[in-house]
């Protein structure tokens, strides 16, 4: 990352809504220490949407995992309103690859698992979730098991689950990634309207480079292992998106830029 | 703003030409049949030829009596079978709650803490190693000829594959899920009662379908060794007397006693973990 930090911009910086200020992560194998990250700079301001993406392995998921509190960096320190957070388990949403779902739980129960856990009781939170099954397109199956809903509708009741406890910074990794391509693309339209009724902060993993472009403002393109910051990219396109965007100069170019800064990392993944 | 919209949400089987609920019931009746029909018939063979052996070859009646004449054992002395039966089923009932309870617990235990399971783990194993024949009449010095004695050996007996069993459901959980919870910011009460406990029930309940079948055997075991009561007792006492019937007849009331509380545990399973037949079903199909 090119560090164009002059003062007025690192006061702004410090006022973001999630920060991560020089984090590497080190694990050991076999014996061997190896890095996973390398002194990683991200950041997301209030109500921003930033994606990340690159090689697959380059740490990406780790380091969602270090902003969720899942696990702690080697060095580097995060912040959370602008106030360095040691402890950050229950505070940041965090939806993972698989929805996992709790199969012994109805949808509704599944979705209010958030709010359960921090002591609301069943039936307010439960009143809670039933007002936004609609939106969330799950009207009808609040007393379905997860078993019998489609590959979308899980994904959107984990969803609905990660927002329910109403925290200020949602991570998503790869919600998509298991979807269908038609899903996927009315799960990004869907997603745009949500965030842009929420004016929540997101950062979204992803290995889709058109995904990235066309949900946020900002890209983060990370190196292959260990991962750094390699380009931060903003993206220009008015709000609200649509999906014709996809075949306008200016999004053709976004992409080609990105690409060509994924190709340098793993020629083999980002091929044409 | 509208969700996409989902055209493949459930799976309801459909059958041309019939009401749903009617197709449904047809199914599980044709299910029915064909997993009890294939044993019913080789029964019905066997007794046919064991009938039929006897009465041509005439076999004496102590040696082995005919399935007619058992059958008419079980008639003529139901009220004698009826009473050890209940005897007995007390004993199995009562050593296997036990057995429930403190497996449960142990195993709850054991899944905690590192430092309860390695204290533990080995003496449950241990419990084992030593045959229940050679504790049995251990027992019998120590707690009398009551009840208890029989209580204990069933519980013993049945204890062991509930505790592994239930110790590999709360260890067996998802990883992901218990992240999941972290995040959610639960505490470690919270992703144990929330998530390992329901993870861990399919697992309870195949434990404890062994655990019912042993439980049987504890009892007879237990009886043998030494009691008053009983269907092992009933058994025990009619062979010197040469009344081998009445030894079929104790043997086909324990059998029944046997699968119907094998039955049962599969009935409280369907009940308490409903969700695990449906997804099991949904794979299957």
């Amino acid at each position: 990352m090119k560090r164009a930090a002059s003062d007025a911009q690192a006061e702004v910086l410090r006022d973001a809504k999630v920060r991560a200020e020089g984090v590497s992560k080190h694990l050991l194998q076999h014996g061997r220490q190896f890095a996973v990250l390398q002194e990683v700079d991200l950041d997301a301001q209030d109500g921003e949407f930033v994606s990340l993406i690159g090689p697959s392995g380059c740490g990406k998921s780790t380091l969602l995992n270090i902003i969720a509190g899942l696990e702690q960096p080697s060095s580097g320190t995060l912040y959370l309103n602008g106030r360095r957070a040691e402890q950050r388990l229950g505070t940041v949403g965090y939806m993972q690859q698989k929805d996992l779902l709790l199969p012994w739980r109805n949808v509704l129960d599944n979705i209010i698992l958030g709010l359960e856990l921090r002591g609301v009781s069943r039936r307010l939170a439960r009143g809670r979730a039933l007002a936004l099954m609609g939106q969330f397109g799950l009207k009808g199956f609040e007393t379905a098991y997860p078993y019998a809903l489609s590959g979308g509708m899980r994904q959107r009741a984990a969803f609905l689950r990660t927002i329910l406890p109403e925290q200020e910074v949602f991570l998503l990794d790869e919600p998509f990634g298991a979807l269908d391509a038609l899903t996927r693309t009315q799960l990004h339209e869907w997603l745009l309207g949500l965030w842009e009724t929420l004016h929540k902060t997101i950062v979204l993993v992803t290995h889709d480079v058109e995904e990235a472009i066309f949900l946020s403002d900002r890209v983060y393109v990370m190196t292959a292992r260990p991962g750094r910051v390699k380009l931060v990219q903003g993206i220009d396109l008015p709000r609200p998106r649509r999906l014709d965007m996809v075949t306008t100069a200016h999004f053709v170019a976004l992409k080609a830029q990105l690409l060509a800064a994924l190709r340098r990392e793993s020629p083999a993944q980002y091929e044409g | 703003m509208s969700p996409p919209d989902d055209a493949y949400a459930t799976q309801v089987p459909a059958q041309p030409g019939m009401a749903p609920q009617a197709a449904q019931y047809t199914w599980r009746l044709r299910r029915l049949a064909g997993s009890w029909l294939p044993a019913a018939l080789i029964v019905l063979g066997l007794l046919g030829v064991w009938e039929g052996y006897v009465r041509l070859c005439a076999v004496p009646k102590w040696l082995l009596p005919a399935p007619s004449v058992i059958a008419v054992t079980l008639v003529a002395s139901w009220e004698l079978l009826l009473g050890h039966t209940l005897v007995t089923l007390l004993e199995v009932v009562v050593g296997f709650g036990l057995a429930l309870l403190g497996g449960v617990l142990l195993a709850c235990g054991i899944a905690m803490s590192r430092t309860l399971e390695r204290a533990l783990y080995p003496f449950v194993i241990a419990s084992q190693m030593v045959p229940i024949i050679v504790i049995a009449p251990l027992l019998l010095i120590w707690v009398g000829y009551g009840l208890t004695p029989k209580v204990i050996v069933v519980a013993l007996t049945a204890f062991f594959p509930i505790v592994v069993n239930m110790v590999d459901g709360l260890q067996s959980v998802d990883p992901d899920a218990v992240n999941l919870l972290r995040t959610l910011g639960a505490n470690r009460w919270q992703i144990f009662v929330k998530v390992q406990v329901p993870a861990s029930l399919p697992f309870l309940f195949s434990g404890t379908r062994v655990a019912m079948a042993v439980s049987v055997i504890g009892a007879i075991i237990g009886e043998w060794v030494g009691s008053s009561q009983g269907l092992g007792y009933l058994m025990i006492r009619s062979k010197p007397q040469f009344l081998t019937e009445r030894v079929f007849a104790a043997i086909v009331v324990l059998s029944v006693m046997g699968v119907a509380l094998f039955v049962l545990v599969g009935v409280v399973e369907k009940l308490a973990i409903p969700w695990w037949h449906n997804e099991q079903r949904q794979r299957s199909l």
